[in-house]
């Protein structure tokens, strides 16, 4: 019985660290980092035969803010593979959509095996699961670092990199399949988490194929986009917060983009 | 980073992960079995599951993805939404806990004494006798305390059977 009671101490304790202490808005940087890198981030571009690390990268970080910054739209389906070496010799996978509108709309869907929609802006982030055949929005704990997990992934979407250089050392190598940007946090405790990520992008800067997070140890995540659209004019209610518009309607959209 | 700020982080996301895992600790039946539905679920299988947990009206997505075996193993990787692993714990046919894998955000202690006695009252066959614990349709299991609750659903069921060496204990990265 007096482990029963400090397991409900303790978790009674936990609860009030959780709900006070976050409202921190400089610790919650913190947070943002770790799951801005775990998205996006990954080590691995050493052991990839044929890569030459670019020795001035700031020339291939301009021309790809360049080509990135007349986008103004972009429709991405994605497979998302999880790699638990430990637990199985095959990737849990996991698949969805990525859409984001400028200036700073994003909707990031997940749609098998589970169904979920995060959306976010400058101002203001939602989420939402698909629970009993319908939609629900849930009532987000930590929406700030949400909110800043993607006002970054806009960042990284405008070729923004230079914005990121606060956080991270930016690196990039080539090969004739990819163009690879390493994000590696400056801060070391970040770091130890999450050691690197890379973006992978077609040789001449057009698409991002894949972003790979490696862990410490052999785990990673990695997440490979396909059916790249620019240039689409979402359907009203795409980014909707509190009712966001049925992906069908979405996609029969982007199928007629010019 | 400060440690201020690496202190928040780690307790936030461990206060959540505690909370989804307190209710089996705190009332353990150890010799009970949880009447509730028979479960669907193949003995030797890869499991994915989404939960969401509610705590004080705030709600926080979470995934796992477990490996069971016929012979009563299980192996659970907890993960926030985007991938950090936050927990690996081993339950052994004997029903031993070997943490192997931890983080800054989730130690070995609580893995432990939490993460380990959820996943046994949900998944051990037969699971851990908890009244808080309902399974209201196949597949869908709500965890309902005072402070919190949890709805975790399996989403994906992959049957197959799994290397011994998952549930070996000796094969551990460091904590």
């Amino acid at each position: 019985m007096r482990h029963n009671a400090r397991a409900t101490n303790g978790a009674a304790s936990a609860v009030r660290g959780l709900f006070l202490e976050t409202h921190c808005g400089k610790r919650l940087k913190l947070l943002s980092q770790v799951l801005f890198v775990s998205m996006f981030f990954f080590r691995a571009v050493a052991a990839e035969s044929g890569l030459t690390t670019v020795t001035n990268p700031q020339p291939i970080l301009d021309d790809l803010q360049r080509k990135m910054s007349s986008v103004t739209s972009v429709f991405l389906e994605f497979t998302q593979e999880r790699h638990y070496q430990a637990l199985s010799d095959a990737p849990f996978t996991s698949e969805g959509v990525m859409l984001i509108d400028r200036p700073d709309q994003i909707r990031w869907e997940t749609t098998s095996p589970f169904q979920s929609i995060l959306l976010g802006n400058q101002k203001s982030v939602a989420q939402f699961e698909f629970e009993n055949g319908k939609w629900k929005k849930l009532d987000l704990g930590l929406p700030e670092m949400l909110q800043r997990v993607m006002q970054q992934m806009a960042l990284m979407n405008q070729g923004k990199l230079d914005a990121l250089t606060a956080d991270y050392n930016v690196s990039v190598a080539t090969n004739s399949s990819f163009t690879i940007l390493t994000l590696i946090p400056k801060d070391a405790n970040v770091r130890s988490l999450l050691p690197s990520l890379e973006i992978r992008m077609l040789p001449d800067l057009s698409a991002t194929k894949e972003v790979v997070m490696h862990e410490n140890g052999t785990d990673f995540t990695r997440i490979i986009f396909r059916n790249e659209v620019r240039g689409v004019k979402f359907p009203a209610g795409t980014f909707d917060q509190s009712k966001p518009l049925d992906l069908a309607a979405i996609k029969a959209a982007v199928n007629h983009a010019p | 980073m400060s440690n201020d700020e690496a202190r928040l982080a780690n307790f936030v996301l461990l206060g959540a992960l505690l909370l989804m895992m307190a209710g089996c600790a705190s009332s353990p039946q150890h010799a009970e079995h949880l009447a509730r539905p028979d479960w669907t679920f193949p003995g030797d299988a890869r499991i994915t599951e989404r939960a969401i947990l509610t705590a004080r009206g705030k709600e926080y997505p979470l995934n796992g993805f477990l490996a069971c075996s016929q012979t009563g193993g299980l192996r659970l990787v907890v993960t926030e939404s985007f991938g950090q692993v936050l927990a690996d714990v081993l339950v052994n046919p004997e029903g031993h806990v070997f943490v192997m894998r931890s983080s800054r955000i989730l130690r070995p202690g609580w893995i432990r004494r939490y993460v380990a006695r959820d996943l046994q009252c949900i998944f051990a066959h037969p699971p851990l006798a908890d009244p808080s614990v309902t399974m209201p349709e196949t597949n869908h299991f709500v965890i309902q305390r005072p402070w919190y609750s949890l709805d975790l659903r399996v989403v994906q069921v992959e049957p197959g059977p799994q290397p011994g060496n998952r549930f070996d204990p000796n094969r551990r990265e460091a904590p």
